[in-house]
C-alpha cells in the first residue's frame, strides 16, 4: 500500500464515520463539532486529489464559514445549547433507500475505468481563466442566487418595528 | 471584450436585475409603496417580454430584436448558452407569468410589509428562469434554476408573521435544496462519464461514452432531482403543502411559472441532445415513434412517471375540501400531462406540451390569483365558502369557471387546444405511447368531476344567510383591507384576470397562430437539439 | 504525482450521498436536515473533484471550476436556510419540522 492510498482510506473513513456521527449524535453541538470534522476531511482529500485551489476554499468555506453559520445557527434557536434532536424511529424504508442508492452507485463505480495514470494538477490559472473568462456564466449566476439569497435572507432576520 | 453588441441579447435579463436592484434600491432609501413595486415589476417584465418576442420572430416588434437571428435555431457550438425559438417561447411564457402576478399584486394594500423584497425576489426569480431557457450546460442550468430556486423559497416566506407561510418556506427549502443535490450528483456523474459538461457533449447519448453505467446513473439522479422541481409523483409531496402555506400571489408564480423551468429542463436534458444525436430527427418530425428507439428504458420511465403524476394528481384532487390544496392537486396531475410529451418526444409532443405550459399562466396562475382576489373580499378558504358565489359576484365567478373549464380540457378553451395537440401527438407515436394518449384521456374525464363540483357549489347551490365579508382572510396572511376598488378585488388584480379569462376565451377559439408558433419552434429543438 | 482508484473514490462519494440521504428522510430538526443536505452537496462536490482529477487539460479544469461555484451555492443554501430557521424560531421557539403541525409532512 502506498502512503497515498493509506492517506486515500484515512480520510475516506474518517469522513464516513464523522458525516454518520453528525447525524446520529443526540446533542446539536456535537453535530456541529463531528460537521466540522467531516468538512476538514474532505479537503485533505481534495489536497490528495491534486486540487490544493479548492481544499483552501473547503477548509475556509465550509470548515470555517459554514460551521460558524451552523453553530451559531444552534445557539440562536436554542435557550439551552445543548438541545436534542426529538427521538424519531428510524424505519426501515429510509434505510433501505440509501443503502440501495449506495449499491446502485457502488456498482456504476465498480464499472468505471480505473485507468492507472497520474492524477491531473491542473493550475490555479487555468481555473481562474475558465471561472471569469470570457463565458464566466457560471460566477454570474451564483452572484444572481447570492443577490436573491441577501435581500431575502436579511428581510426574513430583520426585526421590523411592526 | 465586452461590448456594448456583446451584451444587447441579455437586454431581458439586464432590464429584470436593474428593475429589481431599483426595487430593493427605494425600499431601501424609504420609499415604500407597494404599487409603486408592482408597477416598476410588471412594467419590467413587460419590457423584457417585449424584447423576447421580438427575438421569437414577431415581425411587427422587429425593431427591438436584440438577437442576432442568425443565432437562433444554431447548430449547438459547445458553449454555456444558445437561443432556440423553444426557448424564446417558453422565456415568453415566464415573463407573462411575471407580468400577471406583479400586476395582481399591485391590488395589494399600499403599505405592505416586504412588498418590496416581494417584487425584487419575483424578478430575479424570473431572471433565473430566462437564463434557464438558453442554458445549453448542465451547470449553467442547474444554476439558474438554483437561482430561481432560492428566490422563490423566500418568496414563501416573505409574510414573515404568518407561521404557515414560513413552514411552507421551510419545507420547500429542504425539498428544493435536496433536488439541487441530486441534480448536481448527477451532473458531476455525466460529466465524468462524458468530460465535459455541455449539452452538446451529451448528444452522443448512452452511445457517445465509454461509461454507460455511469451516464445512466447521471441521468437517472437528474431525472430524480429535476422531477421534484415539477412535483412528479413520487416527488410531489411537498408541491401541496408549500402550494397552500404560501401566499396565494405567491403560489399562482410557482404553480404557473417556476415550475415550468422543470418542463423545460427536462426538454434540454432529454430530449435535447438525444434528438441531436439521432440523424433521423427530419422524418422523427411527425411519426417514428419517438426518438429515445434507441433506448427505451427512458422513454418508458418517463411514460410511467407521466401516468403515475396524472392519476395520483387527479385521485388526491377529488378528495380536498380546501379550494387551493384542490388547485395544486390539479397542478400536479397537469404536470403529468406535460410529462406525456416529453416521454413522446416527438416534435408535435413538445409542441403540446408547451402549449399546456402556456396555457398553465393563464388559467393556474389566473385561478390562484383569483383565489386571492376572493381571499380579500371575505371568501373563505374551503370550496364549500364558494357557495353560491356566481350570484353575488358573477364576472368573477364566470372568469373561474372559465379557468376551471380549461384546465379540465373543455372545447373553446386554450386548455383543450393544448390537450388536443398533445395526446394526438402520443398517438400518432403509436405503441406504448397509445397507452399514454388513452391514460391522459381518462384522467382528464376523472378531472372534470371535481372542477364540475366547484361550479355547481358556486352556481347552483343557495348561499348561506350571512355573507358578511370577513376582515383578515385566512389564506393570504397579512391584512388585507376588505374593501377595494374594482368590485373589492382592486384595479391591478382585476385587469390580469380580466386579460388572462380574454386571452383563455382568444386563444382557445382562434389557436392556428399560436399552434404554427408552438410547431415550428419545436421542429427547430428537436432538428437541431438546443 | 500519486494516483488512486477511480472506483474507490466514488464508493466514498456514493456513500456520502447514501448517508445524507438517509439523514433528509430519518432527521426532523432543521439544523440537522441542513447538514444532511450539506453532505449530499459535498459529495456531488467531491464527485467533480474526482473526475477532474482523471481529465487533463480545459475538461479537467471545468470539473474544478464547477466545484468552487458548487461550494459558494452551498454556502449561500445555508445562509438562506438559517434565515428561515430564524425567522420560525423567532415566531415559535421551535424549529422540529414535526411540530410545523399546521401542515401535514
Amino acid at each position: 500500500m502506498s502512503p497515498e492510498d493509506l492517506a486515500f482510506f484515512g480520510l475516506a473513513g474518517v469522513a464516513v464515520v464523522t458525516a454518520l456521527l453528525a447525524l446520529l449524535v443526540r446533542e446539536l453541538v456535537h453535530t456541529i463539532l463531528w460537521v466540522s470534522v467531516f468538512f476538514v476531511a474532505l479537503a485533505g482529500l481534495y489536497f490528495l486529489l491534486a486540487a490544493p485551489f479548492l481544499g483552501v476554499l473547503q477548509l475556509g468555506v465550509y470548515a470555517g464559514a459554514v460551521t460558524i453559520l451552523l453553530l451559531f445557527g444552534v445557539m440562536v434557536t436554542r435557550k439551552r445549547i445543548f438541545s436534542r434532536e426529538a427521538a424519531t424511529g428510524i424505519g426501515p424504508a429510509p434505510l433501505g433507500l440509501a443503502l440501495l442508492t449506495i449499491v446502485l452507485l457502488a456498482t456504476g463505480a465498480a464499472t468505471a475505468s480505473t485507468a492507472d495514470r497520474p492524477l491531473a494538477m491542473h493550475p490555479v490559472v487555468a481555473l481562474a481563466n475558465t471561472l471569469f473568462g470570457i463565458d464566466g456564466g457560471w460566477l454570474l449566476l451564483l452572484g444572481l442566487t447570492m443577490l436573491g439569497a441577501l435581500a431575502g435572507a436579511i428581510y426574513l432576520v430583520r426585526e421590523g418595528r411592526e | 471584450m465586452v461590448s456594448l453588441v456583446g451584451i444587447a441579447p441579455w437586454s431581458p435579463e439586464i432590464v429584470l436585475v436593474a428593475a429589481a436592484l431599483l426595487v430593493f434600491l427605494l425600499d431601501t432609501v424609504g420609499v415604500k409603496r407597494s404599487e409603486l413595486f408592482a408597477g416598476l415589476a410588471s412594467g419590467a417584465a413587460a419590457l423584457a417580454l417585449l424584447f423576447v418576442v421580438a427575438d421569437a420572430g414577431f415581425a411587427p416588434f422587429a425593431l427591438v430584436r436584440t438577437v442576432d437571428p442568425s443565432a437562433v435555431d444554431a447548430a449547438p457550438a459547445g458553449g454555456l448558452y444558445a437561443f432556440s425559438s423553444l426557448g424564446l417561447l417558453f422565456q415568453a411564457i415566464f415573463l407573462l407569468t411575471a407580468f400577471f402576478v406583479a400586476l395582481a399584486s399591485a391590488s395589494r394594500p399600499s403599505d405592505e410589509k416586504g412588498s418590496a423584497i416581494f417584487h425584487g425576489l419575483l424578478l430575479i426569480a424570473t431572471t433565473g428562469m430566462l437564463f434557464v431557457a438558453v442554458a445549453a450546460d448542465l451547470v449553467f442550468l442547474v444554476l439558474a434554476i438554483e437561482v430561481t430556486s432560492i428566490a422563490t423559497y423566500l418568496m414563501v416566506g416573505y409574510t414573515r408573521r404568518d407561521p404557515r407561510s414560513l413552514e411552507a418556506a421551510m419545507k420547500f427549502y429542504i425539498i428544493g435544496a435536496l433536488s439541487t443535490a441530486l441534480s448536481f450528483f448527477g451532473v458531476s456523474l455525466l460529466y465524468g462519464a462524458f468530460h465535459s459538461t455541455s449539452l452538446v457533449a451529451l448528444s452522443g447519448a448512452l452511445g457517445g461514452t465509454t461509461q454507460p453505467t455511469l451516464a445512466l446513473l447521471g441521468f437517472g439522479f437528474l431525472l430524480v432531482g429535476l422531477g421534484f422541481k415539477v412535483t412528479a409523483v413520487p416527488f410531489h409531496a411537498w408541491a401541496v403543502d408549500v402550494y397552500d402555506g404560501a401566499p396565494t400571489d405567491v403560489s399562482a408564480f410557482l404553480a404557473g411559472g417556476s415550475k415550468k423551468i422543470g418542463v423545460f429542463a427536462f426538454f434540454l436534458v432529454f430530449i435535447g441532445p438525444i434528438a441531436f444525436f439521432d440523424a433521423r430527427g427530419a422524418h422523427c418530425l411527425t411519426a417514428c415513434g419517438s426518438v429515445y428507439n434507441f433506448h427505451p428504458t427512458l422513454a418508458v420511465s418517463l411514460g410511467v412517471l407521466a401516468i403515475l403524476t396524472m392519476t395520483i394528481g387527479n385521485l388526491l384532487a377529488l378528495m380536498q375540501r380546501s379550494m387551493k390544496r384542490m388547485l395544486a392537486y390539479s397542478s400536479i396531475s397537469q404536470a403529468g400531462y406535460m410529462l406525456i410529451g416529453i416521454a413522446v418526444g416527438t416534435a408535435p409532443a413538445l409542441a403540446g406540451a408547451t402549449l399546456q405550459v402556456f396555457a398553465h399562466v393563464f388559467m393556474k396562475a389566473g385561478a390562484f390569483l383569483l383565489v386571492a382576489g376572493f381571499a380579500t373580499i371575505g371568501i373563505g378558504p374551503l370550496i364549500d365558502d364558494y357557495r353560491g358565489l356566481g350570484a353575488r359576484r358573477p364576472k368573477a365567478s364566470v372568469a373561474f369557471a372559465l379557468m376551471l373549464l380549461s384546465l379540465a380540457g373543455i372545447p373553446l378553451t386554450v386548455g383543450f387546444v393544448s390537450k388536443f395537440i398533445l395526446f394526438s401527438a402520443a398517438v400518432q407515436a403509436q405503441g406504448f405511447f397509445l397507452v399514454l394518449a388513452i391514460a391522459g384521456l381518462l384522467n382528464s374525464a376523472v378531472s372534470v368531476f371535481y372542477y364540475a363540483r366547484v361550479l355547481k357549489v358556486m352556481f347552483m347551490d343557495r348561499a348561506e344567510p350571512v355573507p358578511a365579508p370577513l376582515p383578515g382572510p385566512p389564506v393570504a396572511g397579512g391584512s388585507e383591507p376588505a374593501v377595494l376598488a374594482a368590485g373589492g378585488f382592486g384595479y391591478g388584480r382585476a385587469t390580469a384576470i380580466a386579460l388572462a379569462t380574454i386571452a383563455i376565451v382568444v386563444f382557445g377559439i382562434y389557436p392556428q397562430p399560436l399552434i404554427a408558433a408552438f410547431q415550428s419552434a419545436a421542429e427547430h429543438f428537436v432538428l437541431t437539439g438546443a | 504525482m500519486t494516483s488512486l482508484p477511480l472506483a474507490d473514490l466514488l464508493g466514498l462519494s456514493a456513500a456520502l450521498l447514501g448517508i445524507g440521504l438517509f439523514g433528509i428522510l430519518t432527521r426532523r430538526n432543521f439544523i440537522l436536515l441542513l447538514i444532511a443536505v450539506e453532505i449530499s452537496m459535498n459529495a456531488a462536490i467531491l464527485n467533480f473533484v474526482i473526475f477532474s482529477a482523471f481529465l487533463s487539460g480545459d475538461a479537467g479544469v471545468n470539473g474544478q471550476a464547477a466545484a468552487v461555484v458548487l461550494v459558494g451555492l452551498a454556502a449561500t443554501e445555508v445562509a438562506v436556510g438559517l434565515a428561515i430557521v430564524l425567522a420560525l424560531n423567532r415566531q415559535r421557539g421551535s424549529i422540529n419540522v414535526a411540530e410545523a403541525s399546521s401542515l401535514k409532512l
